[in-house]
């Protein structure tokens, strides 16, 4: 056991450096994983919507990119967003580049995803993600929150869609810039930007 | 006779009853604290530490719209009213539009709350989310426990839990004695 003693003294060590660095690798005191940095190639993933059909995200992206949306039901910011969503996805969707939300919420079940997405008119595609696992993945903790990924699923952009609930008062469309910015082939300026947003009701 | 007199009383207690709505645990302080609109300076202002304020500062953001922001709002109420006495420093910020101040002066009052609060009143919520902590990208409820060098000992994003909040405030509490 003697002779052992300085490799169990290391490999303790190294266990305690490991977790520190997970604690510390959060963005809080929550234990919420850190989103993949700008750059970050995404894996694919599945996800059932609203009726329990999978999809692979590639297989909803278009031929140019996907943004995706972290989106709730209840949540007034957004809804305040619906219409906005709505016409992004039309505005995008003829440029090579679709829109789809994701629905992380505990609270919010897939019946109500689709009746919700029914009475507001959105069309694009909505997956829901039951268990979070995609929202830890992504390191989403908020709805709205958007996420643009090109056609290799590079992270080009995590942030709002914009600075303003009040379409009337908004100044930056910073996703539509990304986006835009994207399509012509030059690097996103802005990459992210913080708005206040109604926590993603996570499993406990 | 005796029965309308009692009558009587019944309503006139009832009526009290309604029209005080602020009055909470029997201290008198009733009505909706002020809430005064602060700008993205002003947010930087009170965020700055007194170098003679040793007390730990409880901030946290909350809009009227958010329900876990209701939901949790009873146990900070709490804890404000559990600390001050003991040294915490509590600001309440809530980020409703200007035009929305009265519905969150009337949850306020609902609540019994008495801390300061203040509302972020700025056309970009962006810097001052980042003013707060660059770790925060502003899902909400937030809060944030500073020390009083100013630098953030506690985050948390979502609903606080009560316990875990308390045991680190205490801690504070003790330490900047």
């Amino acid at each position: 056991m003697k002779k052992h003693y300085p490799l169990f003294v290391l490999l303790a060590s190294l266990l305690v450096i490991a977790l520190a660095a997970v604690a510390g690798s959060g963005r809080g005191d929550n234990d919420l994983p850190a989103p993949p940095a700008i750059g970050t190639v995404i894996d694919d993933f599945k996800l059932p919507d609203a009726d329990g059909k999978e999809h692979s995200l590639k297989s909803l992206a278009g031929s140019k990119g996907v943004v995706v949306i972290f989106i709730a039901t209840k949540c007034p910011v957004s809804n305040a967003y619906n219409e906005r969503m709505e016409q992004l996805a039309k505005d995008y969707q003829a440029k090579g580049i679709n829109v789809v939300g994701i629905n992380s919420n505990v609270t919010e079940p897939a019946a109500e995803v689709k009746s919700h997405a029914t009475e507001k008119g959105l069309t694009f595609a909505i997956l829901k993600d039951e268990g979070n696992k995609i929202a830890d993945r992504l390191g989403a903790t908020r709805t709205p929150e958007a996420y643009v990924l090109d056609t290799s699923m590079k992270l080009l952009y995590h942030g709002r869609i914009d600075n303003s609930q009040n379409p009337a008062n908004i100044t930056a469309s910073d996703l539509r810039g990304a986006l835009d910015e994207m399509l012509a082939g030059k690097a996103v300026s802005k990459t992210g930007g913080a708005a206040f947003g109604c926590s993603i009701k996570r499993v406990s | 006779m005796r029965l309308s007199i009692l009558s009587v009383l019944l309503v006139l207690a009832l009526f009290a009853g309604i029209t005080a709505p602020g009055q909470s645990n029997g201290t008198g302080a009733a009505s909706a604290p002020e809430i005064r609109l602060i700008d993205l300076d002003g947010l930087k202002k009170l965020l700055q530490r007194d170098p003679k304020d040793a007390r730990p500062l409880l901030v946290n953001f909350w809009a009227s719209w958010c329900d876990g922001c209701r939901e949790e709002f009873p146990d900070l109420v709490k804890i404000d009213d559990d600390y001050r006495t003991k040294g915490l420093n509590f600001l309440s910020v809530t980020v409703d539009e200007v035009e929305d101040k009265a519905v969150a002066a009337k949850f306020l009052v609902e609540m019994k709350a008495s801390m300061p609060v203040v509302l972020l009143n700025v056309p970009d919520k962006e810097p001052a989310i980042h003013a707060v902590d660059v770790n925060w990208d502003g899902a909400l409820p937030a809060t944030f426990l500073f020390d009083a060098q100013g630098n953030v000992i506690y985050r948390h994003f979502g609903k606080i839990k009560p316990e875990e909040l308390r045991a680190i405030i205490e801690k504070q509490v003790m330490s900047a004695k």
